[in-house]
C-alpha cells in the first residue's frame, strides 16, 4: 500500500506525465526529476504538478470566417495548436475532462463568441471548487443554448436543461447501488426553477446571462402545476423534500437547485454528486473499471473522498491529489509483460495527437493548422476522423471512452496522424534533433527512438526485437547507417511510425 | 438443429486455423449454409427521440378519440407542428382502434414504396415497461436489447455475432466513426467506418519500397498484443489486424460499385443527404459481397440518422422544418437503397430495421419532449407490409402523470404496447433464422416481477412473407 509519502521511481514519474500531461517528453521528465531532488514522493511530485497554475489560455472567438462553421474549425484548430505548445498540460488535460462533463456542441450554440467564453470558464473554474463551478455552468450561455434554457418558459416549459443537470451534471440518473437520484418530478420542478434564463446574442458578441421574470414559472403564476418541491423520495431528504423557493426566485432559486444537488445523498447515505464526480474523475485518470464499479472501486471512491475532504469543502485540487497520490493511479503503470489482470486505458484521440506533437517537435503550421507533408489533413479532419472533434462532441453525454476510441475508423485515423508526423519531412519532423544518429546497434536505435517517445518502459522485449528486425530487414545487415541519408528517411521515420501505431503508444 | 457457424469451425480443421496467425490469410469462408446465410440486416437509428406521433399520424377518430385527442395536444398555430389530416399520406387503418392513420408528408419515399411495393411493415407502439425518458438509458436499453444493467457492455446483434462468427470473420460494418453499441462483443470483429474509401491503410508515400517491411513489423506488433491478452491491448491490436486486412479490400469495393453503377450513384448523389450517403455505402458492400469480392463478407450493417432531439423548433407539415427535414432524408434516402437493392438482385435477402430510443410527448407546441413508445419500420422484399401493432393511448385522460403515454401490455387492451425485443426477436428468429431457444439466451429476461420487464417472447410477430 503506497501513499503520498511513497517514492517514485523514473518510470512512475514518467507515468504520471503521461496521465497528467501530454506524454513524458525527455526534457521535461529532467527538468521534473531535478526539481524533484532527494525528496522524489508521490506527494511531492502532485504538489509539483497542482502548484503550477499559469494564466489559462483564452480561446479566441474567431468572428470573422465566412461561415460559424468556419469560425468553429478555425478556433478548433487554434486550441489544439495551443495544447501542442503549452506550458500548463495538466490545466488542458482538465478542461478536456470537463469538456467532456458539461458537453456542448457549437453546431446546437452557433456563436464562437458564447462557445469560447464556456471555454474559458472551463479553464477558470478546473482547479476551483465544484460546487462554484456547477453554479456558473448553470449560468453560461452556451450551455443554455444547448440545452434549451431560453425557451424554457413559463409559456411553454422545457426539460431538456434541468434533465442533464440531474442526470449528467451532478447525480447521474441512478446511483452506485442501482437505485434511482432522482424522479420525474423533481425533473419538471427543476426544469420550472430554471425558467427566465437567457442571453442577448448579436453574430459578435453577446451578453448575459439574463432573468426575465415575465418568462419565470412561479406557483402563483400556474397554481396548477403545484409547488416546486423536490426529493421527496430520494436524496435522503425525508417524505416533506426540498422547497426551492425559500430564497425568492431567478438567481436565489438556481443557486438553491444547486445548494440542494450538493445535500443529496444516495441510498448508501454517501453524497450523491461527490462520489459520481470522483468515479468519473478516476475512470479519466486510471482505467476503465470505473464505468462500473463494483466493491472494491466503490471503496476506492468513498476513501479518497473521505482522504480529500470532497465532499466537505468540494474543492476540486485536493481531489485530484488525493488520485494522484493514491495506488489506483499507478495501476495503469504495470511494465511489460502485460497479463488479462493488467490495467491500462486508451488514450483519448486529442491526447495521442497532442502528445504525438509534442514529443517529436512537429508544428500544426499555417492558418490551416496542417502537418506539412504528409496528406495535409488538418488538425480538425485528423481529429474528427479519430471521434474527437473538440467544440463538437457527439452529444450531450459527451464521448465514450476507452475500448469505444478504437473502432476501425477511428483507428485508421490514428495510424494516418502517426504516418503524417514521419512524412512531415518539409514540415518539422527531424529526428536528428530526436536521437543520436551516430547509434549503429539497432538495439540501440530502438531503445532511443522509444525513449524520445517517452515509451521506453512499455516496449516489451518481444516488440523490440520486432522493430530491430524492421531495422535490420530480419538480419540482413547487423548495424545500421543514419549518416544514409536513404536510411534515415525510410528506416528511422518508419520507426517512430510503427512505435506511434502501437499498442504501448495508443494506450497509457 | 442448425449448427452455428462458430460451433462448426470448431469442430473441423478450419477451427484449427482459428488463431490470431489467421489474420495472414483471411479468405472468404463458406460455413454450413443456415437460413439466414445468404441474407442481410441494416438497422438505422434514427438518434434524438423521433416523433412518433407525427411520423405515424390519425387521421380520424376510428373506434376511438385518436384524432380528437390529438388536435387537443397538439392545436394549430404559428410555429406549432401540429399536422393536419389533407397533408398526411395513408397507410391503412390501427389494429386497435380501426382510425385511418397517415405518414408525414415528408416520408413520401416509404409511402412509395408501401403503396408500390408492400415492403413496409410499421410496427406501432413499441417500447418497453417503465420506460426511461433519459436518452442514454433508453438508447442503451435498446442497444443492449433488455433494460440497461451497469454491467453489460454487449449489443442484442453483437450477441448474436459473437455466437455465429468466429474470431477471423468480419461479419459487420457500422457506417459511422464509431462503432454501433447494438454490435458490441469481443468475439468476432465488425468495422467501422464513414465510407469504403475510408478503409485503406496508411503508409509513408516516399518511402514504397518500405511497405512490406512496416506491414509485417505492424503485424508483428498487432499479434504480439492480441496474445498478451491485456485487454485494452488486444483490443487495440486486433483492430489493427483487422483494420490492415479489410483496408486492402474494402477500398476496392467502392471503385467497383462507382464503375459498375454510375447511374445509381448518381441517385444518392441527388438525395444529397447524410443517410443516403451513407446507404450508398451500405450497397457498396452488399455489392461486393454480391460480387464475391475477397475478404468483404459482411451481412449486419448500422447507419445513425442524428438529429431528432426536437425540443424546439420542431416545424409541421414542412419538408424544410427541423423534423420535415429529418423524414425527407430517412424517406427518399430508403427509396433509393430499396431500388438499388432491387437492382442488384439482393432486395428480397436484406432486410432494413428502423428504431429511435424513445419517441416524443404528445402534449406539444413548437417543439416535443422525451417520450414513451413510437414505431418501428421494417422495409425489405421479404417483409410482409402493412401496420402492426396498435396506435398508443393519446386520450388526455389516459397519459401517464408524466404526460406520456403508458405502456400497456394488457391482453384485449386495443392500445395494448409492443415490446421492442418481439421485434428484435422476430427479427432473429424469422429472418436470420435463429432457434428460438437461442433468440432467448440473445434477448434475456432480465430478474424481477415479471410484470415489470419483457412481456411478450413470441418472436411470432407475422411480419414476414412466408
Amino acid at each position: 500500500m503506497g501513499d503520498a509519502s511513497t517514492t517514485l521511481s523514473v518510470s512512475d514519474v514518467k507515468h504520471v506525465m503521461r496521465r497528467t500531461g501530454f506524454g513524458a517528453h525527455p526534457k521535461d521528465l529532467k527538468k521534473l526529476l531535478k526539481r524533484l531532488g532527494s525528496n522524489p514522493t508521490r506527494g511531492a511530485l502532485a504538489d509539483l504538478l497542482l502548484a503550477e497554475r499559469p494564466l489559462f489560455y483564452e480561446l479566441k472567438p474567431n468572428t470573422g470566417n465566412a461561415s460559424e462553421k468556419n469560425n468553429q474549425l478555425v478556433a478548433h484548430n487554434n486550441w489544439i495548436h495551443e495544447l501542442t505548445k503549452n506550458k500548463t498540460p495538466l490545466r488542458s488535460k482538465l478542461v478536456l475532462f470537463f469538456h467532456d462533463h458539461f458537453a456542448t456542441q457549437n453546431s446546437v450554440v452557433e456563436l464562437m463568441p458564447v462557445m469560447s467564453a464556456q471555454i474559458r470558464r472551463l479553464h477558470e473554474q478546473v482547479f476551483g471548487n465544484f460546487k462554484t463551478f456547477l453554479g456558473e455552468m448553470n449560468r453560461d450561455p452556451a450551455l443554455m443554448a444547448m440545452l434549451d434554457t431560453p425557451s424554457n418558459t413559463s409559456f411553454t416549459p422545457n426539460e431538456n436543461y434541468g434533465r442533464e443537470l440531474l442526470e449528467l451534471f451532478s447525480l447521474g440518473e441512478k446511483d452506485l447501488a442501482g437505485n434511482p437520484n432522482y424522479t420525474q418530478n423533481d425533473v419538471i420542478q427543476i426544469a420550472r426553477a430554471f425558467s427566465g434564463w437567457g442571453y442577448v446574442s448579436s453574430t459578435v458578441n453577446f451578453h448575459g446571462p439574463v432573468f426575465s421574470t415575465h418568462l419565470h414559472d412561479t406557483d402563483t403564476e400556474h397554481p396548477e402545476r403545484g409547488p416546486k418541491i423536490v426529493f421527496q423520495s430520494t436524496g435522503g431528504f425525508g417524505p416533506q423534500g426540498r422547497s426551492l423557493k425559500s430564497l425568492g426566485e431567478g438567481a436565489q432559486e438556481i443557486d438553491r437547485v444547486t445548494e440542494i444537488l450538493f445535500q443529496h445523498r444516495d441510498s448508501d447515505g454517501q453524497s450523491t454528486v461527490a462520489r459520481r464526480l470522483t468515479r468519473k474523475l478516476l475512470r479519466y485518470f486510471c482505467h476503465d473499471a470505473y464505468a462500473t464499479p463494483g466493491p472494491a472501486e466503490i471503496a476506492v471512491i468513498d476513501e479518497i473522498i473521505a482522504q480529500s475532504g470532497f465532499a466537505a469543502t468540494w474543492e476540486l485540487a485536493p481531489l485530484y491529489r488525493a488520485i494522484f497520490t493514491h495506488d489506483v493511479f499507478f495501476e495503469t503503470a504495470a511494465l511489460p509483460p502485460f497479463s488479462s489482470t493488467t490495467r491500462k486505458a486508451v488514450k483519448w484521440p486529442v491526447d495521442y495527437f497532442v502528445t504525438m506533437l509534442r514529443l517529436t517537435g512537429v508544428s500544426l503550421r499555417t492558418s490551416h493548422r496542417i502537418v506539412i507533408g504528409g496528406s495535409n489533413s488538418d488538425a480538425h479532419s485528423h481529429l474528427a476522423l479519430a471521434g474527437q472533434s473538440l467544440l463538437e462532441p457527439p452529444s450531450v453525454f459527451g464521448w465514450d471512452w476507452d475500448t469505444a476510441w478504437l473502432a476501425s475508423s477511428m483507428l485508421l485515423a490514428r495510424y494516418r496522424m502517426a504516418r503524417d508526423v514521419i512524412a512531415a519531412r518539409s514540415g518539422g519532423f527531424r529526428p536528428k534533433k530526436l536521437i543520436d544518429t551516430s547509434l549503429t546497434d539497432p538495439g540501440a536505435i530502438v531503445d532511443a527512438v522509444a525513449r524520445s517517445l517517452g515509451i521506453d518502459d512499455q516496449v516489451s522485449a518481444a516488440d523490440r526485437q520486432v522493430y530491430v528486425d524492421y531495422l535490420t530487414d530480419d538480419g540482413a545487415r547487423t548495424t545500421i547507417d543514419l549518416k544514409d541519408k536513404d536510411v534515415l528517411s525510410t528506416k528511422l521515420h518508419g520507426l517512430y511510425g510503427l512505435v506511434m501505431q502501437s499498442p504501448a503508444f495508443l494506450l497509457h | 438443429m442448425t449448427i452455428s457457424r462458430r460451433r462448426f469451425l470448431q469442430g473441423t480443421a478450419a477451427g484449427a486455423l482459428l488463431g490470431p496467425t489467421v489474420f495472414n490469410h483471411l479468405l472468404v469462408r463458406r460455413a454450413l449454409a443456415s437460413p439466414g446465410d445468404d441474407r442481410y440486416l441494416v438497422v438505422i437509428y434514427l438518434d434524438g427521440g423521433n416523433d412518433g406521433l407525427n411520423t405515424i399520424t390519425p387521421l380520424d377518430d376510428g373506434g376511438a378519440t385518436l384524432r380528437q385527442a390529438y388536435d387537443a395536444l397538439r392545436p394549430a398555430g404559428v410555429g406549432n407542428i401540429a399536422l393536419p389530416v389533407d397533408v398526411l399520406l395513408p397507410i391503412g387503418a390501427d389494429p386497435g382502434t380501426g382510425a385511418n392513420l397517415g405518414l408525414h408528408p415528408a416520408l413520401r419515399g416509404i409511402h412509395d414504396l408501401h403503396t408500390e411495393k408492400g415492403c413496409v411493415a410499421f410496427v406501432q407502439g413499441c417500447g418497453y415497461p417503465n420506460y426511461s425518458l433519459s436518452h442514454s438509458t433508453a438508447k442503451r436499453t435498446w442497444q443492449l436489447g433488455r433494460p440497461a444493467s451497469a454491467n453489460q457492455v454487449t449489443g442484442w446483434l453483437g450477441r448474436h455475432l459473437a455466437a455465429a462468427y468466429g474470431p477471423s470473420d468480419v461479419p459487420g460494418v457500422t457506417v459511422d466513426v464509431s462503432l454501433a453499441p447494438e454490435m458490441r462483443q469481443f468475439t468476432t470483429n465488425v468495422l467501422s467506418m464513414r465510407g469504403v474509401a475510408d478503409m485503406s491503410f496508411p503508409y509513408d508515400a516516399a518511402a514504397p519500397g518500405d511497405v512490406a517491411a512496416k506491414r509485417a513489423a505492424f503485424q508483428a506488433t498487432c499479434l504480439g498484443a492480441v496474445a498478451d491478452a491485456q485487454a485494452q491491448a488486444a483490443f487495440a491490436a486486433r483492430g489493427g489486424l483487422v483494420t490492415l486486412t479489410s483496408g486492402e479490400s474494402y477500398a476496392a469495393v467502392g471503385e467497383l460499385y462507382e464503375s459498375a453503377r454510375p447511374s445509381w450513384n448518381d441517385r444518392y448523389d441527388a438525395v444529397n443527404r447524410r443517410l443516403g450517403d451513407d446507404l450508398r455505402e451500405v450497397a457498396k458492400v452488399i455489392y461486393g459481397v454480391e460480387q464475391g469480392v475477397p475478404n468483404v463478407t459482411a451481412r449486419y450493417f448500422q447507419c445513425r440518422s442524428p438529429g431528432y432531439d426536437t425540443h424546439a423548433d420542431q416545424g409541421g407539415a414542412s419538408l424544410n422544418g427541423r423534423h420535415g427535414s429529418l423524414l425527407a432524408e430517412l424517406g427518399d434516402s430508403l427509396k433509393v437503397f430499396y431500388e438499388d437493392l432491387e437492382d442488384i438482385g439482393a432486395a428480397d435477402r436484406v432486410l432494413v430495421m428502423v428504431w429511435s430510443e424513445f419517441s416524443r410527448r404528445p402534449n406539444a407546441r413548437t417543439g416535443s419532449d422525451h417520450g414513451s413508445q413510437g414505431p418501428m419500420l421494417l422495409i425489405g422484399g421479404g417483409v410482409a407490409g402493412g401496420v402492426y401493432g396498435n396506435h398508443p393511448n393519446i386520450a388526455p385522460i389516459s397519459l401517464a402523470s408524466d404526460g406520456n403515454t403508458p405502456y400497456s401490455q394488457a391482453t384485449g387492451d386495443p392500445f395494448r404496447s409492443t415490446d421492442f425485443r418481439d421485434v428484435y426477436g422476430s427479427v432473429l428468429k424469422q429472418w436470420l433464422g435463429v432457434a428460438h431457444q437461442d433468440v432467448l439466451g440473445l434477448l434475456p429476461v432480465d430478474a424481477g416481477p415479471a410484470s415489470s420487464y419483457w412481456t411478450v417472447e413470441n418472436f411470432d410477430l407475422p411480419l414476414f412473407s412466408a
